[in-house]
């Protein structure tokens, strides 16, 4: 009986019309998403293969190594064709040196801005937001449906249980729904083979993890359609009742969680660190200033009541250890300065990672939420994806300059320059090397930071768990609607 | 009418006992009903909007539970057994609806074997929607396009289908052209005298008077009467039912209330 019932909640949903027009529209959509997540990717490979030359050129040409300046380039991840996360959003390249922080900028949204205004459909937004509203139309009716049709006092006229009734329901709409889906969705793993996107074995995994997690949403769907639909005599009042569900869910309860996060722990603006930042350096090369006008007062006065020669041999003597003592201060200075940003840096990631934290969990009350909070972290293109490359970025950068320093002792290049004006020649500055190449075979190369699949699945255990919570609550609950449901 | 009667009553196929259902909002929907409906026997219920027909077969049908008594379908409490008692029963509604995307085929193939009847072949699928008068070119077409008649035949195809021995008919000729009427009562007909014990609901009294065994009237839940097809030779049952429906027969001394007295 039960795979009698299944096979007619799977006729039923295959013979209907609006299955024929929902599967085009998913495949279409489906397929065309990741064929162009394939292109974004494959452009964004060669883009950044063609930075990482264009920078390692740009090292090789300076003019010595004082004149070093290195760039660092966001790695493409394939996993953005299917969760684009905050890719488009989070620069692609920082500056690696050591008087700047590093800060990635360039997003791929803010060079191509036309993109920004009509943003890239991914599969993990097709799924939040197109697949879950078809998981609606097709459960909205699924109970009070067929009360009103009458099939359901005639199904129940016979020796049915109802808890088979609708376990097989439940069970028929679900395939009748999730098998089509996987037609699309082997296709695009096609696509991925024939474009040749280089995936490794843990990137399977993790897009094997991904689909789980679509239809364990889709499946949250189709659980609270049923619901509803047992909870009602009405298929137009449950339409309009899931549809409310749907928009708060899907639009507004994500949002909800941010904004309230953000009233609750506030964090200093971008504006608000430069000018403490900036703020700060002032001071401390007020201080600076402060200091070498009252070292030189010293060095004057301990030159005071020698003769013009005793001077100038007291200042030959002298000379090179007072440079050396200006540098230092010089250095402790932008020490002092390089290590407030920092800190300011540090506090304002704290804080937000504090104010992220309660906006995930604040908005988690969305299942639309723990979806796309799960499907980033498994394409690791979430939250953490700029903390993440500014952090090791900041990790080879004191690599870089450290060799960098290193170099510049070997090459006795301490960054002077020599600026010469004769009245024949002219003006020339003198940079101390010859136009010979460096040598960059030694550089340390910049490696994107690794996630590794069990912390990416880690982070994303909780939506799961989530998610699974919210099918239960939602078949537990159809399942006692049911028993009590008034047929007549 | 064609069937003969033994002179042995046979055990009821159906039965009302003290049937009574008072909803949450404290309306008494029906009022200790009995009755009985042996094998090959038809009784009509006849009774205006809430009257408390349909009432009466959602508690045969377990679809609500009863505030007292019992509804017994082959000596089974359809409401302590629901699944053992559904066995024994088929129910035509009023407004059969079906699948609209499935052919008269696949409604009957389904239902028929949600019914527990796995056997069929497609020729007596065929042969049982001939029988209800379905033209052969309808067999594969999908409901959506099928009349109303055409939807009660394919309901009572079901029903003949699933080959229960009580059958529950809520309105069943409610909506059907005067054709389509005459062949319901006509196949009504050959179903009682194959032994099937039917319970009916309806607003016809004609057709009531035409084919039942026994009628019986409900009011408000009530069943005011109770009359054998004997008893009613003779009398004009819609003024009966007018004046049931009105509460003379409790006050006056109508001539059609003598007329019904036993001698």
């Amino acid at each position: 009986m039960y795979t009698l019932l299944v096979q007619k909640e799977l006729k039923n949903i295959l013979l209907s019309s609006k299955f024929t027009a929902t599967f085009i529209v998913c495949s279409i959509l489906i397929i065309l998403s990741v064929f162009i997540g394939i292109q974004e990717y494959n452009n964004a490979v060669s883009q950044y293969d063609i930075n990482q030359q264009i920078a390692s050129q740009n090292i090789e040409e300076a003019n010595g190594w004082d004149r070093v300046r290195n760039i660092a380039h966001r790695k493409p991840n394939p996993l953005q064709i299917f969760v684009s996360g905050l890719h488009f959003d989070v620069g692609r390249l920082s500056n690696i040196s050591s008087r700047d922080d590093v800060k990635l900028s360039r997003s791929p949204y803010s060079d191509e801005t036309i993109f920004a205004i009509f943003r890239f459909i991914d599969l993990a937004f097709i799924v939040q937001v197109v697949l879950s509203l078809f998981a609606i139309l097709f459960t909205y009716n699924a109970i009070n449906g067929e009360r009103e049709n009458g099939t359901l006092k005639l199904a129940f006229s016979n020796s049915v249980s109802r808890a088979k009734y609708l376990l097989a329901k439940f069970s028929g709409i679900w395939l009748g729904l999730i098998i089509p889906l996987l037609i699309p969705l082997l296709v695009t793993l096609l696509l991925l083979m024939v474009y040749k996107v280089p995936l490794s074995g843990a990137d399977w995994n993790t897009i094997a993890a991904f689909f789980g997690l679509s239809m364990l949403y889709v499946t949250f769907f189709i659980g609270l359609g049923l619901l509803i639909s047992a909870l009602t005599q009405k298929s137009s009042l449950s339409f309009l009742l899931l549809l409310v569900i749907w928009i708060g869910s899907v639009l507004i309860l994500p949002r909800i969680g941010v904004m309230t996060a953000g009233q609750l722990v506030p964090v200093r603006s971008v504006a608000q660190i430069e000018a403490l930042q900036q703020a700060y350096e002032q001071q401390q090369w007020d201080e600076y200033s402060e200091s070498l006008s009252n070292s030189w007062k010293q060095r004057m006065q301990e030159m005071e009541g020698m003769t013009e020669e005793e001077r100038q041999a007291y200042r030959d003597e002298h000379e090179w250890n007072w440079m050396e003592e200006d540098d230092a201060l010089r250095r402790q200075v932008r020490e002092n300065i390089t290590k407030n940003n920092r800190l300011l840096l540090e506090e304002t990631q704290n804080r937000k990672n504090h104010q992220q934290q309660l906006a995930f969990n604040v908005s988690r009350i969305s299942p639309a939420s723990s979806f796309r909070l799960a499907a980033m972290n498994l394409a690791t293109t979430d939250i953490t994806l700029k903390s993440r490359y500014e952090e090791s970025m900041r990790t080879y950068r004191d690599i870089f300059t450290e060799y960098v320093e290193q170099k510049k002792e070997e090459t006795d290049t301490q960054g002077g320059f020599q600026i010469s004006i004769d009245s024949d020649e002219g003006v020339s500055i003198d940079f101390g090397r010859d136009d010979q190449k460096l040598d960059v075979s030694g550089v340390p190369q910049y490696t994107a930071p690794d996630v590794s699949v069990a912390a990416a699945f880690g982070r994303s255990i909780i939506d799961f768990g989530l998610l699974s919570i919210f099918i239960v609550i939602c078949f537990g609950g159809t399942f006692v609607a049911f028993i009590r449901y008034d047929m007549r | 009418m064609e069937h003969t009667e033994s002179n042995i009553t046979p055990a009821p196929m159906l039965e009302a006992r003290n049937l009574t259902k008072v909803y949450e909002d404290g309306i008494k929907a029906l009022d200790n009903l009995n009755l009985k409906v042996e094998p090959g026997k038809i009784f009509a219920m006849l009774g205006g909007n809430g009257a408390g027909k349909t009432t009466a077969i959602n508690l045969f049908l377990d679809f609500i539970q009863p505030t007292e008594g019992m509804a017994l379908i082959n000596g089974i409490n359809a409401n302590k057994e629901p699944l053992e008692a559904k066995k024994h029963v088929a129910f035509v509604s009023e407004n059969v609806q079906l699948y609209p995307n499935f052919t008269a085929m696949q409604n009957v193939d389904f239902f028929v074997r949600l019914g527990g009847k796995t056997h069929y072949s497609r020729e007596q699928y065929e042969a049982a929607l001939h029988r209800v008068g379905l033209q052969s070119s309808a067999f594969d077409k999908k409901l959506k396009d099928f009349s109303k008649g055409m939807r009660q035949k394919t309901g009572i195809a079901i029903a003949i289908l699933k080959d229960a021995p009580a059958i529950l008919l809520d309105e069943p000729t409610s909506g059907l052209d005067p054709k389509a009427g005459i062949e319901f009562i006509r196949l009504i007909g050959e179903l009682r005298n194959e032994g099937k014990a039917i319970l009916m609901s309806t607003h016809d009294i004609f057709r009531a008077k035409e084919i039942s065994d026994h009628v019986g009237i409900l009011n408000n839940g009530i069943l005011m009467a109770e009359h054998s097809s004997d008893d009613l030779r003779g009398v004009d049952l819609e003024n009966l039912y007018v004046e049931y429906m009105a509460g003379y027969m409790e006050h006056t001394e109508s001539p059609i209330a003598n007329a019904l007295k036993p001698s």
